[in-house]
């Protein structure tokens, strides 16, 4: 089942990575296979459906799928592809709809991907047909506070397991001071010609290209993370965020007391944290108080990424391995009022929409660190991600494995780690005989006990 | 994607002198936008009570009532001025990485109509718009757009007091929109 050598692809313990997995083709098809086939991926949020009928169409990797509201408020998610001939069944984007019609033969499908209507179906069917057994092949649907995910293997942990530690990180502004966290559609789309991995990876755990790469808009925004424009202030960096990454390879770097740093009118989002953050302090703690006012950027394993606090919320669908759709929605508080919502969503969009200050800097870095493999020496190479190796272990106050550093690549290695796990993996069983292990590459257990003591 | 404004019947024609100065107009600003000189483009084209919005339009079935997105919803564009002279300024950084060397951008303007609107200074004008992006050494990216403007005479000349963008693809084909259109 294997095809590929994924120890000879990535090296744990020197954290290097072939230059091979952006780009060669039989490694982008067991992707498809041994993760987008297992993993939970994100489909839409329930705040984007609130009505029975109300739909999505939306991507798990290259398979289109329709996600909808049911009459008893659960959501299903089912293949967009019909059963008779295979024709794509909706090519809306969202609406309301009690039932979905394929443009070819007119094959009838419930909100619930039923097949309910054949047209001709006694007098050519002959009572040959068995409609119960030609519904739109169902996904498994989970719903992590009011964000919906989809999976295909029903052998997967449930979506709860499945983010594990992380979700204790999530719980920050999903739960926060109560009222949790949605999202702002509809998504703008964008195609970028790069491999899924790159943007994944340079939100999981890349605060390191801030300062040059976005230099040019850092500069002209200000605020508190000007003086990362450049590389030029010296700053503490140890004392100024941390790293994290978890099992299944979900991490993220925080920015202490930066959250809204990248929004240039916030007055009420500023007002909005300063009068919940008591209560989120009260609800989870001080750690999670003080992340909840952090800028963070995150991925969810596989293919999901966000930068709360700048709220821009965007999966990565890949289109092969040198291409990608992306789909970007605006992360906001539930319990704001409308004005900062809407102000939140403008500013998130002016600086990580399509045409976005900061995402315009970061497109042609994630297309050429992909299609420079093209060349038949260079991707023979290796990638390093190396930066702060060893400063890192088990946290006493935090979860999974905690990097010294918001400028790192703690959770590079974690996105890494599990991505050579799974791909190496039969199934979630084989995953599951890990679940005790999966942290040995981090030998360094005393780290932060040690550097308590000094 | 048709609004009320679109019913020209409505709206009372111009001069052909108007209409004239109204394509000088646009075709000074792509050529200002073309040699890059954004500085100059705001302070030359732009009137400083601007709104320059570029809406997400959704792909929905005919039957589907809900409203046109607003400046209320999820945009592309959204600007006010100084949004816009904040993302001229960062061109001028010289820390744009992925614009040195610059890449080469190309306007193709047709279909201008030109409406007198309601207050005498102003106008409605319509226009198809073809914006052609030669990048590095092999990349090339087209987008087509509708514009909806509204232009305004003053004493120093046409200034736009709003402009809509329309884009025609749901799915953006290019890495960024960060240029003017």
């Amino acid at each position: 089942m294997n095809r590929i050598d994924v120890k000879e692809l990535i090296d744990l313990e020197n954290a290097t990575q072939s230059k091979t997995v952006f780009w060669d083709q039989t490694i982008y098809e067991q992707e498809l296979e041994n993760i987008f086939g297992r993993c939970w991926l994100f489909l839409t949020h329930e705040s984007l459906i609130p009505e029975f009928g109300d739909f999505v169409t939306s991507k798990m990797a290259e398979d289109q799928v329709i996600v909808a509201r049911q009459q008893d408020n659960s959501i299903k998610a089912f293949i967009n592809s019909c059963t008779h001939r295979g024709n794509q069944v909706c090519h809306a984007d969202s609406g309301n709809a009690r039932s979905f019609t394929c443009n070819y033969h007119g094959w009838v499908f419930g909100t619930d991907g039923s097949l309910v209507n054949v047209p001709l179906e006694e007098r050519c069917y002959h009572g040959n047909l068995d409609k119960s057994e030609h519904g739109l092949p169902q996904v498994r649907v989970e719903i992590f506070r009011g964000f919906v995910f989809g999976c295909f293997d029903d052998d997967a942990p449930s979506l709860e397991d499945y983010l594990g530690d992380f979700a204790w990180y999530l719980d920050t502004f999903m739960v926060g001071a109560g009222g949790g966290a949605e999202l702002l559609g509809p998504p703008l789309k964008s195609i970028l010609d790069c491999n899924w991995k790159v943007p994944v990876e340079n939100f999981i755990g890349d605060a390191y290209h801030v300062g040059w790469t976005h230099a040019a808009a850092l500069n002209v925004i200000g605020g508190e993370l000007a003086g990362l424009a450049g590389n030029q202030a010296d700053m503490p960096y140890d004392d100024l965020g941390l790293q994290f990454t978890t099992r299944h390879g979900h991490g993220f770097g925080v920015i202490h007391n930066a959250g809204t740093a990248i929004h240039k009118e916030r007055a009420g989002y500023d007002k909005f944290m300063a009068e919940t953050t008591p209560a989120v302090i009260e609800n989870l703690g001080e750690e999670r108080g003080q992340l909840y006012n952090g800028h963070w950027n995150t991925s969810i394993f596989p293919n999901t990424s966000m930068l709360y606090g700048t709220n821009t919320f965007k999966t990565w669908h890949p289109l092969g391995p040198h291409k990608i759709e992306v789909w970007t929605w605006t992360l906001v508080h539930k319990n704001m009022d409308d004005d900062t919502k809407r102000s939140i969503q403008r500013e998130a969009i002016r600086s990580f929409g399509t045409a976005g200050t900061l995402e315009s800097d970061d497109g042609e870095n994630m297309m050429t660190c992909t299609h420079s493999n093209r060349g038949h020496i260079a991707r023979k190479g290796r990638m390093n991600s190396s930066m702060g190796l060893q400063y890192e272990g088990p946290h006493p106050n935090y979860p999974g494995i905690v990097g010294s550093s918001f400028i790192g690549e703690t959770s590079y290695r974690g996105f890494y780690r599990f991505w050579a796990e799974i791909m190496a993996a039969d199934n979630w069983d084989d995953i599951r005989k890990n679940d005790q292990h999966w942290d040995d590459i981090w030998p360094h257990k005393n780290f932060w006990a040690d550097r308590g003591a000094a | 994607m048709t609004s009320s404004a679109t019913n020209s019947t409505s709206l009372l024609p111009v001069s052909m002198e108007l209409h004239h100065e109204i394509s000088q107009f646009y075709y000074l600003e792509s050529r200002t936008l073309q040699e890059r000189r954004y500085s100059d483009w705001l302070e030359q084209f732009v009137a400083e009570d601007i709104h320059y919005w570029m809406p997400v339009y959704e792909l929905r079935l005919t039957r589907d009532k809900r409203p046109e997105p607003t400046p209320d919803d999820a945009a592309i564009f959204n600007d006010d001025y100084g949004e816009l002279k904040q993302r001229v300024d960062r061109m001028n950084t010289g820390q744009v990485w992925m614009e040195d060397p610059p890449s080469r951008i190309r306007y193709m303007i047709s279909n201008i109509e030109v409406y007198q609107s309601d207050k005498a200074d102003e106008f409605k004008v319509y226009c198809n718009l073809a914006v052609y992006r030669h990048r590095r050494q092999l990349e090339i990216t087209q987008h087509l757009l509708g514009r909806e403007d509204i232009l305004r005479k003053t004493d120093s000349g046409l200034r736009i007091a709003r402009r809509k963008l329309n884009i025609d693809a749901r799915v953006t084909q290019d890495k960024n929109l960060y240029f003017f259109a």
